[in-house]
C-alpha cells in the first residue's frame, strides 16, 4: 500500500470517528463519557494522515529530481510488514463506511428480545422510596429493579412515567424496553416490563407510558419480568441517548 | 507499507500502466457511493443492523484506546533510549518476567494499546518474555481496570484481589514458559530500520501511523467476529450450563474469547450475569483481557500466526486454572 493511500485512510478513520462524536450519533455505539477520547484520538488520527499526506508531497517534489529510492530504506527482509500489514490496514475502511454509508442505528427490539436475563440484584438490600412527585419519572431499569427484587414495595400506590420502545412479547402484547450499556453497545443488557392493557404497536415504537404497578410476572428471580398497568401512553421520538 | 514500496511505485511508470492502491481506492470509493442506496436498503433487516451496530460500537470504543497505545509505542521507539530498559529491568530474564509483570500495574492501558507497546519494547531489545508478561497483565491489573472492578461488584472487594492475582500469576508464569518454551522465530520483531526516519520526531509518526494501520486492520476483524457471533449464538445456551461449577467456569471463559469486551468494562458485564458463580465471573474478568478473538487478531497480526496459535490457547488454559485456584481460595 502506497503512503498516501495510508494517509488517507488514517484521514477517513478519523474523520469517521469525528463525525460521529461531534454530533450525538456516537451516542447509538458508545456512552456519553467517552467523547473527548473519541474527539481526541479521531483529531489525532486525522493530523497523522494529514501530516503522512505532506510527507509524501515533499517526497515527490524531492523525487522529481532525485528519483532512486532513499538509500536508507531496507532490504525486504522481514517481508511481511510490507504484505501483510497494508492489506489489513484495507479493513480499516469497512467501519468508515459503516458510519458514513449506513449509520447504523442504535440497538433495539432484536437485541432486547435475544436477552433473557432482565433484572440484576440491586446493589442495595432495600431500594430507597422514590422521590416525590406524581407521575414520578422513572428509568425501565429502576422499575424493573424494584418490582422484581423489592417486590414493588417501593413502588406501590405511586403513578410512574417511563420511557421506552416496544418490543413484541412473543406470548402476546409488548414489553416496554430500555438497553443499558456497561461500556458499549457489544455488552447492553435489557430491562423489560410487560405493558398491561397496552394497544397494538410496531416493533422499536418510542413510548412514553404513565402507569402503576401491579403485582405479578415473578420476583427474586433474574428472569422475572414484571407488569406496568398502563394509564397513559405517547409515542415520543428516539431519545437524544437511546440508552439508559 | 515502507518506502521500499513507494520505490516500486515510482518505477511504476517505465514499466507501463498498472493500477496501484489509490486508484483502488478511489474506484472502491465511486462504488460505494454510487451503490449507497442498494447497500442500506441491504441492511434493512434487524438481525444485520444490529451486527453492525454491535460491530462500530467494538470498534469505536476500542479506537481511542487503540490511538494512545499506538502514540505510547511511538514515543517509545524515538523518545525512551534503548539503554534505559536494559537500566530498568534485571539483567536475568527469569527475573525480569516477574518485574515486568508487576509494571503493569502501573500503566493504564486497554488490551488494544498493549499489544503495539508490547512490540515496541520487544523491538527496543526487552527479553520477549518479560514483554509478553506485560503485555499479558497491564490490561488486566492496571487501576482502572481494577477500580471497575470495586465498583462493579459492591458486596465482594475479595473479588478485586482475587482478579488481581489471578491475572498477575497467569502474566508471570506465561512468562516463565515462554523463557522455557518459546521460539524467537515465532515472533515477528526486529529493529524496524524502515520506521525510523530523519529525527526523533519523524521516528515517532512513522511507528505510530505503522503501528495503527497494522493493528486498526486486525481490530476490526476481531470486531467483525464479535458482532457475528453476539448475534448468532442463542443467550439460552448460556442459562443452561450456568447451574454446572466447572460447566459454568469454562462458559463464562469462552464467552470472554467471544465477547472481546474492554477490559475497563468487562466487571460490569460479569456483574450482569446473575446466574453464574463469582468464580465463573472470575475467569470472565481473568480470560478476557488476556485472551480475546480481537486480541488473537491482534497478535497474529503483530506477532505471527503461529505465535497467536500457540500463545492464546496456553493463556486461556492458565488463566482458567488460576481464576479455579484463586476463585476457590478466596471466593467461597
Amino acid at each position: 500500500m502506497r503512503r498516501d493511500v495510508q494517509a488517507v485512510i488514517l484521514i477517513l478513520v478519523g474523520g469517521a470517528v469525528l463525525r460521529i462524536s461531534i454530533g450525538d450519533t456516537f451516542l447509538n455505539y458508545v456512552k456519553e463519557g467517552m467523547r473527548p477520547w473519541l474527539l481526541l484520538s479521531g483529531g489525532t488520527l486525522v493530523v497523522l494522515g494529514v501530516l503522512a499526506l505532506i510527507d509524501v508531497i515533499r517526497r515527490a517534489r524531492r523525487g522529481e529530481t532525485a528519483e532512486e529510492p532513499d538509500p536508507h530504506d531496507p532490504v525486504d527482509d522481514d517481508g511481511h510488514s510490507h504484505v501483510h500489514g497494508p492489506r489489513a490496514a484495507w479493513l480499516l475502511l469497512l467501519p468508515v463506511f459503516a458510519i458514513f454509508l449506513i449509520a447504523p442505528p442504535a440497538l433495539g427490539a432484536f437485541a432486547a428480545a435475544r436477552d433473557t436475563t432482565n433484572a440484576a440484584p440491586p446493589a442495595e438490600a432495600k431500594a430507597p422510596p422514590l422521590p416525590p412527585g406524581d407521575p414520578v419519572e422513572v428509568t425501565v431499569a429502576d422499575y424493573v429493579g424494584r418490582a422484581v427484587w423489592d417486590s414493588g414495595l417501593t413502588l406501590e400506590g405511586r403513578t410512574v412515567q417511563m420511557t421506552g420502545f416496544v418490543t413484541p412479547n412473543p406470548e402476546g402484547g409488548w414489553w416496554l424496553t430500555r438497553l443499558s450499556l456497561a461500556c458499549c453497545a457489544a455488552d447492553a443488557i435489557a430491562s423489560k416490563i410487560q405493558a398491561v392493557e397496552a394497544p397494538e404497536l410496531p416493533a422499536d415504537t418510542w413510548v412514553t407510558v404513565t402507569g402503576t404497578w401491579v403485582p405479578g410476572g415473578g420476583t427474586k428471580s433474574a428472569t422475572a419480568i414484571p407488569l406496568v398497568q398502563v394509564r397513559d401512553l405517547v409515542e415520543v421520538p428516539q431519545p437524544k441517548n437511546p440508552y439508559e | 507499507m515502507t518506502s521500499h514500496a513507494d520505490g516500486r511505485d515510482t518505477h511504476e511508470g517505465k514499466r507501463g500502466y498498472r493500477p496501484g492502491s489509490l486508484e483502488v481506492l478511489a474506484v472502491l470509493l465511486l462504488l460505494l457511493i454510487i451503490g449507497q442506496r442498494w447497500l442500506v436498503d441491504l441492511f434493512d433487516n434487524p438481525a444485520l443492523q444490529t451486527g453492525a451496530t454491535i460491530f462500530i460500537s467494538i470498534v469505536v470504543q476500542a479506537l481511542p484506546f487503540l490511538v494512545l497505545g499506538v502514540v505510547l509505542s511511538g514515543a517509545i521507539a524515538a523518545f525512551v533510549p534503548v539503554s534505559f530498559w536494559k537500566k530498568a529491568l534485571p539483567k536475568n530474564p527469569a527475573l525480569a518476567v516477574p518485574v515486568a509483570g508487576a509494571a503493569g500495574a502501573v500503566l493504564p492501558g486497554c488490551e488494544c494499546a498493549s499489544v503495539p507497546v508490547a512490540n515496541g519494547l520487544m523491538s527496543r531489545g526487552v527479553t520477549p518474555a518479560a514483554a509478553l508478561a506485560f503485555l499479558l497483565s497491564a490490561p488486566a491489573i492496571n487501576p482502572i481496570v481494577l477500580a471497575s472492578t470495586f465498583v462493579a461488584f459492591p458486596g465482594e472487594p475479595m473479588m478485586v484481589v482475587a482478579r488481581f492475582l489471578a491475572s498477575l500469576a497467569t502474566a508471570v508464569v506465561m512468562g516463565w514458559l515462554w523463557l522455557r518454551f518459546g521460539k524467537l522465530e515465532w515472533l515477528r520483531i526486529g529493529p524496524r530500520d524502515h520506521l525510523t526516519g530523519d529525527n526523533p520526531w519523524h521516528t515517532f509518526r512513522l511507528t505510530a501511523t505503522h503501528d495503527f494501520l497494522h493493528a486498526g486492520g486486525f481490530l476490526v476483524i476481531g470486531g467483525l467476529t464479535a458482532a457475528v457471533l453476539n448475534v448468532v449464538v442463542p443467550q439460552e445456551w448460556l442459562a443452561t450450563v450456568a447451574s454446572h461449577p466447572v460447566l459454568s467456569i469454562l462458559a463464562l471463559a469462552g464467552l470472554a474469547v467471544v465477547l472481546s469486551i474492554c477490559s475497563e468494562a468487562d466487571a460490569f458485564v460479569a456483574a450482569s450475569l446473575t446466574e453464574f458463580s463469582l468464580t465463573a465471573k472470575l475467569a470472565f474478568m481473568v480470560v478476557g483481557p488476556m485472551v480475546d478473538i480481537k486480541l488473537i487478531s491482534l497478535q497474529a497480526g503483530t506477532f505471527s500466526r503461529t505465535f497467536a496459535t500457540r500463545f492464546a490457547p496456553a493463556t486461556f488454559v492458565l488463566a482458567v486454572l488460576f481464576s479455579m485456584l484463586v476463585g476457590w481460595w478466596l471466593l467461597t
